[in-house]
C-alpha cells in the first residue's frame, strides 16, 4: 500500500469517528471534532495535493491558517 | 501530452502553481471567516443552532465527505498516473474522481429537498440561512470543479493532446480545495453545536 492509500484509509477512519464522536461523548465535543477536521486538512493537502514537496513557505503558511481557523473558533466556543 | 519538469521546492512552483494557491487561501480564509461568523452568532442563540443542527442528517454529512475524500484520492492517483504517462489508467481515475463529484452533488440534492420538503428554508431562522449560503456557495465550486475536470478529460482523451501537466495540476489543486473548503464546513455545520 502506498502512502496516498493509506492516506486514504486514516482519512475515512478520522470521518466515521468524528462523526460518532458527537453523537457519543458528551464534553471535549468541539475541541475533538476540530482536531479530527485539521488531522483530515493536514492529510488532504499534505499527501493528495503534495504539499509535502512544496516549499516551506506554503506548508507554513497552510498550518498557520489551521492554527488561526481553530483557535478562532474555540475562543469564541 | 506535454511534461515539464517542476522544481516544487521553488516557492514559486507549489504544486498547481501558484495562482492556484492564492486562489486557494482566499476562499480558505472567505469560508473560514463565515465559518467563524456562523460560530459567533452561535452565542446569541445557542437553542436555536442546537435545535438547527439536530434536523441535519450528520450520516449523510459524513457519507459526502467520504465521496469527496475517496474522490480526492482518485485525483490523485490521476496526476500521479499521468507523470508516469499512463495516460489510459489517469483518464479512468480521473472519471472516478468526477464520479464521486456526482454522488456528492445526488446526495447533496436529497438533503436539500428534504429540508425544503420540511420547510427549513434560508429564512427559517439563522442557523439556516448560514446553513444554505455555506453549503450552496461550496456546491458551486464543486459543481465548477467537475465542468474543470470534464475539460480536463476531453482534452487528455483527443489523440494529440495539448493538454499540459501544469493544467492537469491546477484543475487537482481546484478540485482538491472542494474538499478542503468540505473539511471545514461538515465538522462545524454539522457536528459542532
Amino acid at each position: 500500500m502506498n502512502k496516498t492509500t493509506i492516506t486514504l484509509v486514516i482519512l475515512i477512519l478520522l470521518t466515521i469517528i468524528s462523526a460518532l464522536i458527537s453523537i457519543v461523548a458528551e464534553s471535549y465535543v468541539a475541541i475533538s471534532v476540530l482536531v479530527l477536521a485539521v488531522l483530515k486538512f493536514i492529510g488532504v493537502s499534505f499527501y493528495f495535493m503534495d504539499l509535502k514537496h512544496a516549499h516551506n513557505f506554503w506548508k507554513g503558511s497552510i498550518l498557520i491558517f489551521l492554527l488561526l481557523f481553530t483557535t478562532t473558533i474555540l475562543i469564541i466556543m | 501530452m506535454e511534461v515539464t519538469k517542476i522544481n516544487y521546492k521553488n516557492i514559486y512552483y507549489p504544486p498547481g502553481g501558484i495562482l492556484m494557491w492564492i486562489i486557494i487561501f482566499l476562499e480558505l480564509f472567505t469560508f473560514g471567516i463565515a465559518l467563524i461568523a456562523m460560530v459567533y452568532s452561535s452565542k446569541e442563540s445557542p437553542e436555536i443552532f442546537h435545535d438547527s443542527r439536530l434536523h441535519l442528517n450528520a450520516t449523510i454529512g459524513a457519507v459526502n465527505t467520504v465521496f469527496l475524500i475517496v474522490s480526492g484520492f482518485c485525483m490523485a492517483q490521476s496526476v500521479s498516473f499521468l507523470k508516469q504517462k499512463k495516460i489510459n489508467k489517469s483518464k479512468l481515475f480521473l472519471k472516478l474522481t468526477m464520479l464521486g463529484g456526482l454522488l456528492f452533488l445526488g446526495l447533496k440534492g436529497v438533503e436539500y429537498y428534504d429540508k425544503i420538503e420540511a420547510g427549513f428554508g434560508i429564512s427559517y431562522n439563522s442557523f439556516f440561512t448560514y446553513y444554505w449560503m455555506l453549503t450552496l456557495f461550496h456546491v458551486i465550486h464543486v459543481i465548477v470543479g467537475l465542468v474543470i475536470l470534464t475539460s480536463v478529460y476531453l482534452g487528455l482523451s483527443k489523440s494529440k493532446s495539448e493538454t499540459k501537466m501544469e493544467d492537469v495540476e491546477a484543475s487537482a489543486a481546484f478540485w482538491h480545495m472542494c474538499d478542503l473548503i468540505w473539511l471545514l464546513l461538515f465538522p462545524i455545520i454539522y457536528l459542532l453545536f
